[in-house]
């Protein structure tokens, strides 16, 4: 019964492979202009459970896509790691095409240190994640899109202005099995895989943003969720090595 | 020529990139991008999927840097860069012709009297500092000084840029 249903399953996705635009398209056109109460549900399960969790950590596997004036896509790479301690710790390491990065937010100030130019900048920023998040945002242009997923309002600031919403199927991410969702607002299609389980975890996310020329995405592949990680005192703290200086970081 | 462009382009990919978790996109074309693709300036890379969290929360990001025309104004391998860009594309040379016509008025308006001819304005943000820079420290801290013109780093989101003092 189980292996009938996977391979009716299996076949199923062969088709939308082969005629993935024309089914989808159709599919999206019997939603337009509804939210599907399951996606949301799935969705609002998710971010629920992220938070409440009170500290873990994960691993990103990022590509970002930028458009030149010809309309070529060129797409970059990057990993990370993120370590979350609510109400108000954060430690996010990057690493990319030849960038090493570091931000640490010990509740107080937020550090960035880019270890290829041995610099770093330090202000100091709201007393809460979420506060913080919102700081680094509007005043000092440090866009923090996959963050959204550990506000912990995460529904209502990714539901906000989303006109449609399907569940679209289920997906294997990382041989992790999910349940996979789309959703529209005005200017922006977004997915999210959500893990099937006791512990509905975000898996991936994708952006494609629309209103620019050949719609380029971001996509975040999240591995390795640890709900019980262990910190120490040097997780949320700064300390410079010998020889990397201070520079200013600018706010607005 | 090829060393500007292995140059810029190391500097794109240097710098240009996101960080993760604190992943960040340009609503606009990216100095730093346009700098580091030459002829092939960027449309634009997407806008924060935070927009997934809706339009509202979208924010206008600064469109910073002024830095190629500022650049070209004073060093030789940005004027390569600018040459380039013009002798492959038209637009580019309209828009490269204005903003130089604007670096050079601003320059006009601001220029101090000690600083070299040509010189950028105090307060103009580039991401590449012209040739022959030397750091030299005062009061504690390092600024790059390159033809008379000094230049302290900061980080503007998390991409590194070279403030004119």
């Amino acid at each position: 019964m189980n292996s009938i249903l996977h391979g009716h399953r299996l076949a199923a996705l062969g088709c939308f492979a082969l005629a993935g635009g024309m089914i989808l398209s159709t599919t999206a056109q019997a939603e337009t202009g509804s939210i599907a109460p399951e996606a949301k549900q799935i969705l609002k399960a998710s971010t629920d459970f992220l938070g409440s969790q009170q500290q873990f950590s994960a691993d990103t596997r990022n590509t970002l896509e930028v458009v030149l004036k010809n309309g070529q896509k060129i797409e970059f790479n990057s990993t990370g790691r993120q370590s979350i301690q609510r109400p108000n710790k954060l430690r996010a390491e990057r690493t990319g095409d030849l960038v090493a990065q570091v931000f640490v937010y010990d509740g107080k100030s937020l550090t960035l240190y880019d270890t290829t130019a041995e610099s770093y900048a330090q202000v100091p920023v709201p007393a809460t994640l979420e506060g913080m998040l919102d700081y680094a945002r509007t005043n000092l242009d440090l866009i923090t899109p996959a963050a959204d997923l550990i506000y912990k309002n995460a529904y209502n600031i990714l539901m906000d202005g989303v006109t449609d919403g399907i569940v679209v199927g289920e997906a294997i991410i990382e041989g992790v099995r999910c349940n996979h969702l789309a959703f529209r607002s005005p200017q922006v299609d977004w997915q999210i895989w959500i893990q099937q389980g006791a512990q509905p975890l975000p898996r991936k996310i994708v952006i494609t943003t629309l209103d620019l020329p050949n719609a380029p995405q971001f996509s975040v592949t999240m591995t390795k969720w640890n709900l019980t990680p262990t910190f120490d005192a040097q997780t949320f703290t700064f300390t410079p090595l010998a020889g990397v200086k201070k520079i200013d970081i600018l706010t607005r | 020529m090829n060393r500007t462009r292995s140059k810029s382009k190391a500097f794109v990919v240097t710098m240009a990139l996101p960080v993760l978790y604190l992943a960040a996109v340009e609503p606009e074309a990216p100095a730093y991008l346009t700098l580091a693709m030459e002829a092939h300036a960027v449309v634009g890379a997407p806008l924060t999927p935070a927009s997934a969290a809706g339009v509202a929360r979208r924010t206008t990001r600064r469109v910073a840097v002024a830095s190629t025309s500022t650049t070209a104004a004073t060093s030789a391998t940005a004027q390569q860069q600018a040459a380039t860009a013009q002798q492959q594309s038209a637009t580019a040379q309209q828009q490269s012709a204005t903003a130089q016509q604007q670096t050079a008025a601003a320059q006009q308006q601001t220029a101090a009297s000690a600083r070299p001819p040509g010189a950028p304005a105090a307060g103009v943000v580039v991401t590449a500092l012209p040739a022959g820079c030397k750091p030299e420290t005062r009061s504690g801290v390092e600024y790059q000084h390159c033809g008379g013109v000094y230049y302290r780093a900061a980080f503007q989101g998390e991409n590194l840029v070279y403030v004119v003092q």
